[in-house]
């Protein structure tokens, strides 16, 4: 669904190379968060795949993008942006019109979708992110969080194959943010879309996504599934990347040779790991496997 | 210190009340967390800490002095406020000036500004970027130039509205260490914020405001317990205090994954559990 072939980029008037060698390969139907320091590359890696990247930063740009088999090089960005919809860092700066509802529609209406359907489509995206009571609002003056909202709502109603997101819960509360993932699961799960999400709330990412890819200066240094990555305790904290505390939890049982069994990534896991421990059924030998509870 | 008493507040007659009957001691030394929903109150409340907004009704103090009678610049020798979002706060030309700016206000000596604006740009990172525009920053470093420009004031009390936001892990325990280094010189500290883990490893005391009433005050450690009223708040106990309240009062006195770790191994016997 998406390949990188050795793609380096720098920014026009930049000598350091903002990516570095990237080599990938996604498959449809993936949730992949990816994180890493500020400077370490994310939001270039983004903008590769929804084609930002060459088609708005000019710049110095080595290998190919593919996105859905076609050369990101060589379509336009109305092209690429049939099969990626995209959510940026800064909702104010994507945002084209002054009502909620408006904001929904004009991609809708760009792609020519009948004006049935867009009604349709307009409300069953609000109603996916929790806004449905915004929807006659002007734009200007809704809060941080609202904002980001209708720009998710805005790019899912096309209904994209691949969603890309930088930083989308940058300003939503805990619970805001939350939200956020489980419409991005519901989107996974039920229409197979191939979701990237650029995300600082390492808690979330290893919760919701299946893989989990680690950039520093330019380069993807950990990419796996969630656990695995997650295996990398020490290696994270040292890139200053937070680790979910149930994961620190898990590392500090695994040293007092306590736990040798499989990361949690959540809450429920770990409740799952301390119960085991306490109950003394715990046998260092036969790890048990978290999947089957 | 900082005294409130029976504050209410509205922005208008008409306007329904953002703040109802507040009452809030807070002593020199401490370092409170503030925290709640948006729309609950905590930004306003803040504006009325160094007099940008004055009492429908009812009394704040800082130091001994009225904000409904002392000027907001006298009240700025007191506290320093670092707003939420820093490109509200930030409009000289250079990251110098930009933090030059309010010595000059405050009549700082002209001998002492420029040690004094160095000093604190090397605190926060700064000194390459000196000469910079503020606006060709990240929006991180932003946050670090505008957190500069209110440290440097050298006020005992400091507001701050969510100073870790747009910062990434290693950049948020940065400025959060600085933050605490402040606290521990002695200076009263009084934040905003989202991030939960923030205020779990930083904050001794946490208050929740929730539709412009105090909802809870008390240790962070006991109000980090309190799931119902963070749930009401649009937060959520930090991952390991959740995990604890799952096991009833067994972990009750865990704060961190060490504890938790320490209190895991008290009661694991190899075959059975000690009780």
């Amino acid at each position: 669904m998406i390949r990188f072939n050795n793609v380096s980029f720098a920014y026009e008037g930049s000598e350091e190379l903002a990516v570095r060698n990237i080599n990938l390969h996604i498959d449809k139907g993936e949730f992949v968060g990816i994180i890493g320091p500020s400077g370490a590359g994310k939001s270039t890696l983004v903008s590769l795949i929804n084609g930002v990247i060459p088609h708005f930063h000019r710049g110095d740009y080595y290998g190919e993008v593919l996105v859905c088999g076609k050369d990101t090089l060589e379509s336009t960005c109305g092209e690429i942006s049939r099969h990626v919809g995209s959510v940026f860092q800064d909702p104010e700066a994507q945002m084209v019109t002054t009502v909620v509802e408006d904001e929904i529609a004009f991609g809708l209406e760009n792609f020519n979708v009948p004006a049935g359907e867009i009604e349709k489509r307009i409300t069953e995206s609000l109603k996916m992110v929790g806004i449905e009571h915004l929807r006659h609002r002007g734009t200007a003056a809704l809060s941080g969080g609202q904002k980001q909202r209708v720009t998710i709502a805005a790019a899912i109603a096309l209904r994209p194959e691949i969603l890309v997101l930088d930083e989308p819960t940058s300003e939503l509360d805990p619970q805001g943010s939350r939200q956020v993932f489980q419409t991005l699961k519901r989107l996974n799960q039920e229409y197979g879309m191939t979701i990237l999400i650029v995300e600082q709330k390492v808690m979330l990412l290893s919760e919701f996504c299946s893989r989990l890819m680690v950039m520093e200066k330019g380069q993807i240094i950990l990419d796996g599934p969630v656990r695995q990555v997650l295996e990398h305790h020490d290696k994270l904290l040292e890139l200053g990347i937070n680790c979910p505390r149930v994961v620190t939890l898990t590392k500090l049982l695994k040293d007092a040779s306590l736990y040798d069994g499989d990361i949690p990534v959540d809450v429920d896991e770990a409740e799952q790991v301390v119960r085991k421990i306490l109950e003394g059924a715990y046998d260092q030998h036969t790890a048990f496997d978290l999947s089957l509870r | 210190m900082i005294s409130i008493q029976h504050l209410t507040y509205r922005y208008d007659k008409k306007a329904p009340l953002i703040l109802d009957h507040i009452n809030l001691e807070i002593n020199k030394g401490e370092c409170v967390a503030l925290i709640g929903q948006n729309g609950s109150g905590k930004t306003t409340l803040l504006k009325q800490l160094n007099g940008l907004l004055k009492p429908t009704s009812g009394r704040v103090t800082i130091n001994g002095l009225d904000t409904a009678t002392t000027k907001t610049s006298a009240l700025a020798r007191h506290i320093g406020y670092l707003f939420q979002n820093p490109d509200h706060q930030i409009f000289c030309n250079t990251v110098y000036d930009e933090i030059r700016f309010g010595l000059l206000n405050i009549q700082c000596p002209p001998e002492e500004i420029h040690d004094r604006i160095k000093r604190i740009a090397g605190l926060l990172g700064l000194e390459n970027k000196l000469t910079r525009d503020p606006f060709t920053l990240s929006r991180g470093e932003r946050q670090r130039v505008a957190l500069a420009s209110v440290l440097v004031l050298e006020t005992d009390i400091l507001v701050l509205d969510e100073p870790t936001t747009g910062q990434d892990y290693r950049e948020c325990v940065e400025i959060m260490e600085i933050v605490k280094d402040l606290n521990r010189m002695g200076k009263t500290i009084i934040m905003v914020s989202h991030d939960i883990e923030v205020v779990a490893d930083y904050c001794e005391r946490t208050i929740i405001l929730h539709q412009g009433r105090v909802l809870e005050d008390d240790a962070t450690h006991v109000v980090l317990r309190k799931s119902e009223s963070l749930m009401l708040s649009g937060l959520e106990p930090p991952q390991i205090i959740q995990l604890a309240l799952r096991f009833g009062p067994l972990f009750q006195h865990v704060r961190s994954p060490e504890d938790m770790a320490e209190a895991v191994a008290a009661c694991a016997v190899p075959g059975g559990v000690r009780v």
